[in-house]
C-alpha cells in the first residue's frame, strides 16, 4: 500500500518554455503559491519559501534538485533549516514538461510522506488554503502579466 | 483554512502513520487481515513487548482495534481511519489542483501577450 506520494497532470496551452520559467522562477512561484520566495533556482540552489505574515508567519526550506529546462524542474522543501534535503527529510516535488499538441503537459509529482513522516502532510493542508484560490487570485494576474510586457 | 477534521485527533493519527516502524505494523496487519504481538513480532526485528507498545500507540489513534482473544490481544486495521488519513493526503492533491490551475492560468496568459 503506498499513500505516500502526490501525482497530477494538467494540460497547458503554453510553450515548455513558458510553463518552464512559472514553475522554476522565484518570482513567478510567488504568484501561484506562498506569499513569498526566495532561492537560486539552480541545481543546488537554497532558499525559503514563506507563508503568511506576523504572527501567522512560517518559512520554509527550499533547495533546488534538479533544473533541465524546458523539460524537468524539481525541488525539495520542508528540511529543517540548516540541514541539507535529502530523502528522509523534505518533500520532493518534480515537475516535468511535454510538450503536446503546440502546448505543454504538465506533470507534477510531491513524494516523501511516507519517508519523513505523515504529521507533513498536515503541514501541506495547512498552508494549502492559505491562498483561498481564484477570488484572492485572479485580480492579481492582470497587472501581474502587465509587468511582464516590459521584460526583455 | 479548513481543516477537515478537529486538529488534536489528525495530530494523533498522523504522528501514529509518521513512524516507519508502526507503518510496517499496519503493512502486515493489512496483508494479514489482523494479528497479534507475537505473531508480528516474529516478522519483525522486535521484542514481543515492543510491538505492543506500537499498537497501542496505533489502538489510541483508532487505527487497530483489539479484540482479546485467549491471553492475547488480536488486532485489525481500521479501514475507516486509515481512510481518514489517506483523506488528508488527498487533500494536499487537491491544493495541488488548485496550484496546478493557476500556473495554467499564469502561464497561458504570458503566452497569449508574447503572442500579440
Amino acid at each position: 500500500m503506498e499513500l505516500g506520494s502526490i501525482e497530477r497532470e494538467i494540460f497547458v496551452d503554453a510553450s515548455p518554455e513558458v510553463v518552464f520559467e512559472v514553475v522554476s522562477s522565484p518570482d513567478h512561484v510567488k504568484q501561484w503559491w506562498p506569499d513569498d520566495a526566495r532561492y537560486s533556482p539552480e541545481p543546488g540552489g537554497t532558499g525559503e519559501i514563506v507563508f503568511g505574515e506576523g504572527a501567522d508567519r512560517s518559512v520554509e526550506q527550499l533547495t533546488v534538485v534538479e533544473s533541465l529546462p524546458p523539460r524537468t524542474f524539481s525541488f525539495r522543501w520542508t528540511h529543517p533549516a540548516g540541514e541539507a534535503a535529502e530523502e528522509g527529510n523534505s518533500l520532493l516535488v518534480t515537475f516535468e514538461l511535454v510538450p503536446s499538441g503546440g502546448g505543454t503537459l504538465l506533470r507534477m509529482t510531491e513524494t516523501g510522506f511516507r519517508e519523513m513522516g505523515w504529521e507533513v502532510a498536515v503541514l501541506e493542508q495547512r498552508y494549502s488554503e492559505h491562498v483561498t484560490g481564484w477570488d484572492y487570485y485572479l485580480p492579481r494576474i492582470a497587472p501581474y502579466v502587465a509587468t511582464l510586457e516590459v521584460r526583455p | 483554512m479548513s481543516p477537515a477534521a478537529p486538529e488534536t485527533v489528525d495530530d494523533d493519527l498522523w504522528s501514529a502513520i509518521g513512524d516507519p516502524t508502526r507503518r510496517r505494523i499496519l503493512d502486515l496487519l493489512l496483508a494479514d487481515a489482523g494479528g497479534t504481538a507475537t505473531s508480528l513480532s516474529r516478522q519483525l526485528p522486535l521484542t514481543r513487548q515492543a510491538v505492543a507498545k506500537h499498537l497501542d500507540v496505533l489502538d489510541r489513534a483508532g487505527l487497530v482495534r483489539s479484540t482479546s482473544v485467549g491471553r492475547e490481544r488480536q488486532c485489525q486495521v481500521d479501514a475507516a481511519q486509515l481512510a481518514r488519513a489517506a483523506d488528508q493526503l488527498a487533500s494536499v492533491g487537491r491544493a495541488w489542483d488548485r496550484r496546478l490551475h493557476r500556473i495554467k492560468a499564469i502561464a497561458e496568459a504570458i503566452e497569449t501577450t508574447r503572442r500579440s
